[in-house]
């Protein structure tokens, strides 16, 4: 804390606070991140829309899911948030082998993530509810399967940091590109702690 | 108490599977009633805040960016409440003829 004086010399304490960045990562990953975000409310109001015209539907739709098979996912993906938010500590403290090794555990939830998805899929597909079964299954199939791509995606951008990582591009002062993508991932999270409950849990 | 950062996150971790267990167990144990929706969409709400405050480190960021992040997990709660409470109306609204 320190003294200031005004025209007046009469005198006023100012608080200095820590000085921090004002955005976390850069302004392009969160051009990316927005118009994702955006791309995914888009598709929350077609859910919106589909269910108040057809209520019956998306009543009995969520019973029919496998909610384990959702619930998992769910606990996955905020463990991979979990991981990579450990990942971004550890590089602070200029520990890159140790950061790599908490994104590796995020690479393996998103690995573990796309291949419960396909079981799921391939469950779904058994009992009959396929994507032209009615409007409740083709929202959530468009929807479900647009994540499954970010995923993959994200994954393959988390192994892509991990090399970066192991070849020192990324120090404890300069490890933006790695925030960017820990971000990004985040948003794949966002994304799917929202539609866990609008097509699983609620009705 | 005081707690470290790296305590924080293992906290909101711990919490963030507490909230997502109780959403399954809602999904399979409850019937869709006004108490239950409510729930939800308050869960979602508090999933939200904490992965964009806490993960993305946006509390103390930027003030137009956390804004629009954390207003997010504010319409969608209250687009799934508004959906319980007024299908007819919006079905109303949004119909083309």
């Amino acid at each position: 804390m320190s003294t200031v004086f005004d025209n007046n010399t009469s005198i006023k304490m100012r608080i200095e606070f820590p000085k921090t960045k004002l955005i976390p990562g850069s302004m392009a990953i969160w051009a990316a991140i927005l118009s994702e975000m955006t791309e995914f409310a888009l598709m929350f109001i077609v859910y919106f829309l589909a269910k108040v015209h057809n209520p019956e539907i998306f009543y009995e739709g969520p019973t029919k899911l496998n909610t384990s098979a959702g619930t998992v996912n769910t606990l996955i993906m905020l463990t991979s948030s979990y991981f990579v938010v450990r990942a971004v500590m550890a590089i602070r403290e200029n520990n890159s082998t140790s950061s790599a090794r908490w994104l590796w555990g995020a690479v393996i939830c998103g690995g573990l993530y796309l291949v419960i998805k396909y079981f799921e899929y391939q469950w779904n597909i058994a009992q009959g509810l396929d994507t032209h079964k009615n409007i409740f299954y083709g929202v959530y199939y468009y929807v479900t399967f647009n994540h499954f791509l970010h995923v993959g995606w994200g994954t393959a951008g988390l192994v892509w940091v991990i090399y970066r990582l192991n070849t020192g591009v990324y120090t404890k002062d300069e490890h933006e590109g790695l925030i960017n993508m820990a971000l990004y991932w985040h948003m794949i999270d966002l994304a799917w702690i929202t539609i866990f409950p609008l097509l699983y849990v609620i009705r | 108490m005081c707690l470290n950062k790296l305590q924080i996150i293992d906290y909101l971790w711990l919490l963030l599977i507490t909230l997502t267990l109780f959403s399954a167990y809602m999904a399979e144990r409850s019937t869709p009633e006004l108490m239950s929706v409510l729930i939800m969409a308050a869960v979602l709400a508090i999933k939200g805040r904490i992965i964009v405050d806490h993960f993305m480190e946006l509390k103390h960021s930027h003030r137009l960016l956390r804004r629009l992040m954390q207003t997010y997990f504010y319409v969608i709660p209250a687009l799934i409440l508004l959906v319980y409470l007024f299908p007819e109306k919006i079905a109303k609204w949004t119909s083309l003829s």
